[in-house]
């Protein structure tokens, strides 16, 4: 009788160590669980602000490009403007780009005119501008990723009246990457 | 005195599976609060509406001022005067027919283009002086403000992809 009550004390008792196990094991799992949701969140967070920097980045350097001595309008347009490219001043610094070619850092910069439309998928060249929308300051093509942002391109024009100032919306997009 | 023990045991096991409870209800908290702040507005992806937003204001629009032709930004000015361009233009009209033709072509939207939608607004304190809507207005959006420094007259564009 005595036996029995000790081999069922055993019993209860081993039991007992069984669920505490179970128990460890589960708690276990539970918080490698939680922790792998913290991770995977905070490693977003990473991503999130990695992309948040490259972009940033690439920002600053079309404005950078955008508003240097040899493309911004300075004040001949009037006060001073931000983010303005100087389209008579970009045609000859395209002329004389082989002095610049590492210059800015990049393989290729190119300013699409946006609006006003006409004459927007033509490539300016000393002949036909300003009858024209792609200004491409480094003449090859290349391959790779570019970044870009709307900039205001300037320019003097000539109306019965006189000469005036004529600034039209447009994009400056910087690329890297090598030639093709 | 047996019964005792197996009610104070009952206690011991009530007392473990509240105190996993609260754990689990602090971590499920703290879950919650991070991803809360992965979800936030990224305000760097905006500069590029800031940016149209200047070389919006900074066209030369088709309305006439005696030797030159007025800026956006001074037309803006002028159709909020209620005065006309000295060529006899309404300075409202060529306003939209300017900002129709700029946002349109900048911000291309529909199938196939990433932009889904876009708003323009240009008021002068609460009064609206001009508004243009176009496209789905998603959750997804960039936008800015600027301000005139004239009159409360402010430009709010948004974008929504």
């Amino acid at each position: 009788m005595l036996q029995n009550a000790g081999y069922g004390k055993m019993k209860k008792a081993q039991l007992k160590i069984q669920q505490m196990a179970f128990m460890l094991i589960v708690v276990t799992l539970f918080f490698v669980l939680v922790m792998m949701f913290v991770l995977v969140v905070k490693f977003s967070g990473l991503k999130n602000t990695a992309m948040g920097l490259e972009e940033k980045n690439a920002m600053l350097l079309v404005s950078k490009i955008a508003n240097s001595p040899e493309f911004s309008c300075g004040e001949s347009f009037g006060r001073n403007k931000i983010n303005c490219v100087d389209w008579d001043k970009l045609m000859v610094l395209k002329e004389s780009i082989g002095k610049y070619e590492e210059f800015w850092g990049v393989s290729n910069i190119e300013i699409k005119k946006i609006y006003p439309t006409e004459n927007s998928e033509i490539i300016c060249d000393k002949y036909n501008y300003p009858e024209c929308g792609i200004t491409r300051i480094m003449p090859k093509d290349v391959q790779g990723f570019d970044v870009s942002n709307f900039v205001t391109l300037c320019r003097k024009t000539m109306s019965s009246d006189g000469f005036y100032d004529k600034c039209e919306v447009a994009r400056i997009m910087a690329s890297y990457g090598g030639e093709k | 005195m047996k019964k005792k023990t197996t009610n104070k045991s009952g206690q011991e096991e009530m007392i473990g599976f509240a105190v996993i409870v609260i754990i689990v209800a602090v971590l499920i908290l703290i879950f919650i609060r991070f991803s809360m702040n992965s979800d936030g507005k990224e305000p760097v992806e905006s500069y590029e509406v800031e940016s149209f937003i200047n070389s919006l204001l900074q066209y030369t629009s088709d309305c006439e001022d005696y030797f030159s032709r007025l800026s956006v930004q001074q037309l803006i000015i002028r159709c909020y005067n209620k005065d006309k361009c000295t060529d006899g233009k309404d300075a409202c009209r060529v306003l939209e027919k300017n900002i129709q033709g700029i946002i349109s072509e900048s911000w291309k939207t529909g199938e196939g283009n990433l932009i889904k939608g876009y708003s323009l607004n240009i008021t002068s304190d609460e009064t609206e002086i001009f508004s243009l809507k176009k496209g789905n207005f998603t959750n997804n959006y960039k936008s800015s403000l600027q301000s005139l420094g004239r009159d409360g007259l402010k430009v709010i564009f948004t974008s929504y992809y």
